[in-house]
């Protein structure tokens, strides 16, 4: 912490630098490097003369973590799916961190570019509020609701799923787990006060109870042979042919889906459930509606 | 839906912000340490930044320490290099305190590789899950505290992953039926260059032998996928791709659309660098370049009450008929 004492004024209003001081320990702290706080002897309390070192064994990567020049290959693919958006700078740091272990990747056969979309706003605030423990407020729009209602939650997890950003978290008030979809969150995310520790495998949990709403949540689709619809449909993942040219398909989020399906035109009549049936003929006169 | 237009953004930059170039320092220093005399370009190499980037930082690392008992600097304190052979670029560092070890990752690094290996594990690359456990169990334990709580379901076509793979192993091109966003099916045979995926939507990206050219394939839009006996012409060595996956063209048509903010990031790909937008309303107006009305159709469709198209009057009706023809079928 050099440089603070020489700028420091006597009796002055330090109040710059002690915000510019608090600042630099958080991106400290952010950058993975442990801050101890020691008080000084005799005189607990007195935070004027509180010293900050960094614990040995604490900082430095522990011996039995290392890795080979495949695992390092991998490490780059992974960090190099973040290149767009807020995770960028962390997955380059973590690289360069790894790098110090001098190992290089090797050549991988095939070439890949994978690519992890962070487009939602709320992204960013949310996991800084995960990571700090701290309540969240946030508009969310539900399909089929007029107006947006504000939340109040504890964040949990953040979870990509068939290739939506969805939040994993528990209601302020009564307690129940929640799942938001961060597209539908509208305006701002207003973090708030200090959340109660809800220690645990929020992502695995998050991911799991996905994954049964999609089992539960199954459509029957009139395909026209040879068509997008056909084969695109055909390729999603757990789509089977249930008779000819009826394809079952599972969703996660039925205004979703039907979104997808108005886009699919004539190629594609919903069978059932009547719910999805209806949502999409919604869609579809809306859309000449807006366009006659 | 029609297809996408990406643009990938420019090689890594040297760390600017100064979180970065701390965390620079913290991890050159050891590396540094591990091994004695290294040349400045090498060091440049090994960590992807500029020459004068690693100068700049070995001149500040060498003037860095640790305040000792006295809390000032005495010499013993302070790291300190070969100056002269530094003059002909070599490094050595004659004299260092405290960061001697590869510095531990953040929660959010970890969790960030973490979640990007989740992405990747159907790749090939990953068939060895207890490989992937354990690499992720080395970086949660390589992390200063629990890996921040993130996570992606990854579950590309492996199948189609692993003829790739091999064809490109073996330098052989694959053949497969491919539906274009026309509607039209044709055999193609293709040199395998790159996979690229943006989130769910994976693509294949290689040299088109029936079109002559280089092309990009949607994973959902191809089947029947085979390695020919064939030898690939063109290799990734030797083809520089283009920095965005669909490349516009002269022939791309021009179309106006009002749409809701919330949905204009959806569009992002579509929209022109320079287009010009404004606010009708409460909606915002722009320009989308798109390939051909037969994927603007199924675009907007699917998109509906949030994107309208204004002009040309030919896009709007085959947006209007598009959506009328599938109404039709519920009549």
């Amino acid at each position: 912490m050099r440089g603070y004492a020489q700028r420091y004024v006597p009796g002055g209003d330090n109040a710059n630098l002690e915000r510019q001081f608090e600042r630099d320990k958080d991106d400290i702290r952010e950058l993975g490097v442990p801050l101890e706080t020691i008080e000084p002897l005799g005189e607990p309390g007195d935070n004027h003369n509180l010293r900050y070192r960094i614990p040995k064994g604490a900082y430095e990567l522990p011996d039995d973590v290392r890795f080979d020049s495949d695992e390092i290959a991998l490490l780059g693919l992974a960090a190099m799916a973040w290149r767009e958006g807020s995770l960028n700078a962390e997955s380059r740091r973590a690289l360069v961190k790894l790098r110090a272990l001098g190992i290089s990747a090797d050549e991988p056969v095939l070439g890949y570019a994978p690519r992890l979309r962070l487009r939602d706003a709320a992204f960013e605030p949310l996991t800084q509020a995960i990571d700090r423990h701290q309540i969240v407020r946030f508009d969310y729009l539900k399909p089929g609701e007029e107006r947006a209602r504000t939340r109040e939650v504890i964040p949990l997890a953040l979870v990509q799923y068939d290739g939506r950003w969805h939040l994993s978290a528990e209601d302020l008030a009564t307690g129940e787990g929640k799942t938001f979809l961060l597209r539908r969150i509208v305006g701002k995310v207003t973090v708030g006060k200090a959340a109660p520790e809800r220690p645990g495998d929020h992502t695995a949990r998050a991911l799991a109870e996905l994954d049964e709403v999609w089992q539960r949540g199954v459509a029957d689709i009139e395909v026209r042979a040879g068509s997008d619809a056909a084969l695109r449909l055909a390729h999603r993942r757990g789509t089977e042919e249930v008779a000819p040219g009826i394809l079952r398909v599972h969703y996660v989020d039925l205004a979703i889906l039907a979104d997808e399906l108005a886009g699919f035109g004539p190629e594609v009549l919903v069978v059932s459930p009547s719910q999805l049936r209806a949502a999409v003929i919604e869609r579809l006169e809306r859309t000449v509606a807006d366009h006659g | 839906m029609a297809d996408k237009r990406h643009r990938v953004p420019a090689r890594a930059v040297p760390p600017t912000g100064s979180r970065d170039k701390l965390a620079f320092l913290l991890a050159l220093v050891p590396w540094l340490l591990e091994h004695d005399r290294v040349t400045v370009q090498e060091a440049a190499a090994h960590f992807g930044v500029s020459e004068d980037d690693i100068r700049s930082s070995v001149s500040l690392v060498a003037m860095s320490g640790v305040p000792g008992s006295t809390a000032t600097y005495q010499h013993e304190d302070l790291f300190d290099i070969d100056w002269d052979a530094f003059e002909q670029d070599e490094i050595a560092i004659t004299q260092h305190v405290a960061i001697d070890d590869a510095p531990r990752l953040s929660a959010r690094e970890a969790a960030a590789l973490i979640a990007g290996l989740q992405y990747l594990q159907s790749l090939p690359e990953n068939a060895d899950r207890v490989a992937i456990r354990n690499l992720v169990e080395k970086l949660s334990r390589g992390a200063s505290s629990t890996p921040s709580q993130l996570a992606v379901a990854g579950d590309p076509d492996s199948e189609v992953l692993g003829l790739v793979r091999r064809a490109v192993a073996e330098g052989r091109r694959v053949r497969f039926a491919y539906l274009n966003s026309r509607g039209e099916r044709e055999d193609r045979d293709v040199d395998p260059l790159r996979v690229e995926s943006i989130d769910s939507d994976w693509y294949l990206r290689g040299w088109c032998h029936l079109r002559q050219a280089l092309r990009t394939f949607r994973f959902d839009r191809m089947s029947d996928m085979i390695v020919t006996e064939l030898p690939i012409e063109h290799d990734a060595a030797e083809v520089r791709l283009p920095d965005t996956l669909f490349e516009p063209s002269a022939e791309d048509l021009e179309v106006t659309i009002e749409a809701a903010p919330e949905v204009i990031g959806l569009l992002a790909d579509y929209i022109p660098d320079g287009a010009l937008t404004s606010e009708v309303g409460d909606r915002i107006r722009t320009t989308l370049r798109v390939s051909h009305y037969h994927g603007l159709k199924r675009l907007i469709a699917g998109m509906p009450g949030t994107v309208r198209v204004v002009a040309p009057d030919q896009a709007r009706r085959a947006v209007a008929e598009w959506a009328a023809a599938g109404l039709a079928r519920y009549a």
